[in-house]
């Protein structure tokens, strides 16, 4: 059986009176590529936040490779790479500095921090835009630049909420060549999109949320299988059929 | 503490890369300078424009607008006798000094000779003034003349060169100009006459207050950007994020003190290098206090408009009762509620330094004050971040 590197045991999170998360529960085993769908409001970034340790579950437990994201937040935080929904940087910095300050603050000394922000830069297709100030980037580069930050510090495990949205299709591309190669070289990856077809295409396993709960959760083609034929359903049809078609705030 | 390091060095390198934000914070206190070196900083003493028609074509008439030129007091402005009635009538002027025709050879023929002022009403406050210090410049030349026609008629018949005369009469007026019998002294009354002492401190402390709004929008800031969730998933401790923000605001803060208090030791020459560097020292504390301070309505404010609206409520409320701008009695309900104003010790210290002649030494309670603030303030506002609802 595969190591489970990051668990999450009956997650529970409300505000004020809403429910944002009710009880969520899943595992991700280590070099796992793990999509979590939702409409709108489901609870995906709420589960993100929690796992991510910038939120305390009012009830139950995250534990990464070990370590409860509760006790010891510290330890659970060096294993992992954040990619926030909104874009999460300095516009009025470089995309070198980004990096750079985002590397030191997970504990890379000077000379690794800037070897890596090389690296990072390199492999989002940035490299001789290094110096520029992100205020002049686009769309789609700003949205690497929020990933290669992510990257800084080698995360054992990268959270990815909608690393996509709002992009060119180059960049979109670019991006997904990153996590595969990523993936490739061990990281374990918690991915949530609205594309079905770039959950069907990068993730091992999918759950799938509504309500803050999860509706369902198995491989892509297992989804499929539930309500039809696997090689003629979507992904889409299954978050359909699961999550209904009124439409959601 | 060394990563608290790394959040204070990003933070001033965005305050340094936006070259208009950094503009305006450097030239503020020298506009600021300038105004009070406007309101203050002068001579303190009269200066006004003697307007002068000269008919006079020798020399005597010229060497009195040379005299009167040379007075510290008085520009001259030369005006023809027609340009001048004309303005005199307009009201443009209210007071035109007419040297005649014919004044350098009455004087050199010994004979009386008659100055005249043209005025309108009665000259004006200025003119009057002016009017008052041409006499004494023309009583000076008359004295010169009164000597030299008594000692020519002294020396008559005895052979004596006339440009010995001269020299002689203008040797001994001289003398007489730099050793008068009966001298003049000013005594000013009271004892602090200096405007700049007594406005000065209240001013600098308004300038550190600064800092509580720089430091109130930190988080708000890093809200907005959406980095402070990143911020939060490294390895970056709440303790670290809010002493790197408070190191920031201090230095941010700080430098447009320093700026201000360096120009005024420079012009106003009214530190001695001691007490210069204990005023930039208690302006440290005090900076530090109010960054301190600051960060507790950052801990508490969810949005832009509330940490504006929190630090303006606060920063009235020091100042109103801080005693920066006026006195606030003893023994009022008002100099109770001034002692929770930190404006309060800043000023005292400063009034100490730079009015009374004091020393450090003597600011035991507001340091001890303003160093409580500091802890206080760093700690409370990692706690509230920590508590309130939606901190994180």
């Amino acid at each position: 059986m595969a190591e489970l590197f990051l668990v999450a045991d009956d997650l529970h999170k409300s505000f004020n009176d809403h429910k944002a998360v009710n009880g969520v529960t899943f595992t991700i085993a280590r070099n796992e590529i793990f999509g979590l769908l939702g409409p709108n409001g489901a609870g995906k970034t709420t589960t993100i936040r929690m796992l991510s340790t910038v939120l305390d579950p009012d009830a139950g437990e995250v534990k990464i490779s070990g370590f409860s994201t509760r006790e010891h937040p510290n330890e659970a935080r060096a294993l992992i790479g954040v990619c926030p929904q909104e874009l999460a940087l300095y516009e009025d910095l470089s995309a070198f500095d980004n990096l750079m300050f985002f590397g030191r603050l997970v504990g890379m000394n000077s000379r690794e921090a800037k070897a890596q922000t090389m690296s990072n830069l390199a492999m989002m297709g940035l490299e001789t835009r290094a110096k520029d100030k992100v205020s002049k980037f686009s769309g789609g580069m700003k949205r690497r630049v929020n990933l290669g930050i992510a990257l800084m510090g080698q995360p054992k495990l990268l959270f990815l909420d909608e690393p996509t949205v709002g992009i060119d299709p180059q960049s979109r591309n670019k991006i997904f060549e990153t996590i595969q190669g990523l993936r490739q070289k061990g990281m374990t990856v918690l991915y949530t999109t609205h594309y079905m077809e770039e959950a069907d295409r990068l993730c091992d396993r999918i759950a799938i949320m509504d309500g803050g709960k999860i509706v369902a959760m198995d491989t892509s083609r297992a989804l499929k299988a539930n309500i039809g034929d696997p090689d003629k359903t979507t992904l889409e049809d299954v978050f359909l059929k699961l999550t209904g078609r009124s439409l959601r705030d | 503490m060394k990563r608290a390091l790394i959040v204070a060095l990003r933070e001033l390198k965005t305050y340094l890369g936006d070259k208009g934000d950094l503009a305006f914070s450097l030239l503020l206190p020298i506009a600021t300078f300038a105004l009070i070196y406007g309101a203050f900083g002068g001579p303190g003493l009269f200066h006004g424009t003697a307007f002068i028609v000269n008919e006079d074509t020798g020399v005597y008439g010229k060497q009195l607008v040379e005299n009167i030129a040379a007075q510290k007091s008085l520009d001259v402005e030369l005006l023809a006798r027609a340009d001048a009635e004309t303005k005199l009538e307009r009201s443009d002027l209210r007071l035109v000094l007419l040297i005649p025709a014919g004044f350098s050879d009455r004087l050199r023929g010994n004979q009386p000779v008659q100055l005249t002022f043209l005025q309108r009403g009665n000259g004006g406050q200025e003119g009057q003034i002016v009017a008052s210090i041409i006499r004494g410049v023309v009583s000076e030349l008359n004295q010169e003349f009164q000597v030299r026609g008594q000692v020519e008629a002294a020396l008559a018949g005895k052979g004596v060169p006339q440009d010995k005369i001269t020299l002689t009469v203008w040797q001994f007026v001289e003398r007489e100009r730099e050793h008068p019998l009966v001298g003049v002294k000013e005594i000013a009354a009271g004892s602090k006459p200096n405007m700049v002492n007594q406005f000065l401190p209240g001013i600098i402390t308004m300038y550190v207050l600064f800092s509580v709004s720089i430091s109130a929008s930190v988080i708000v800031d890093e809200r907005r950007k959406g980095t402070l969730e990143r911020l939060l998933t490294t390895r970056l401790t709440i303790g670290e994020l809010f002493l790197g923000k408070f190191l920031a605001s201090v230095f941010r803060g700080y430098v447009q003190t320093l700026i201000l208090l360096a120009l005024a030791y420079a012009v106003f020459q009214i530190f001695t290098p001691s007490s210069f560097i204990e005023s930039l020292a208690v302006a440290l504390v005090f900076a530090m206090a109010a960054s301190a301070l600051g960060l507790v309505i950052a801990a508490i404010a969810r949005t832009q408009d509330a940490a504006t609206w929190i630090d303006v409520f606060v920063t009235m409320f020091m100042t109103m009762l801080g005693g920066t701008f006026f006195e606030i009695g003893g023994g009022t309900i008002l100099y109770s509620l001034s002692k929770l104003s930190l404006n309060t010790y800043a000023n005292d210290s400063f009034k100490n330094l730079i009015s009374e002649g004091g020393s450090i030494t003597s600011l035991g309670l507001e340091l001890a004050v303003m160093g409580g603030v500091i802890i206080a303030g760093i700690a409370v506002s990692r706690f509230l971040f920590k508590a309130l609802p939606q901190g994180k």
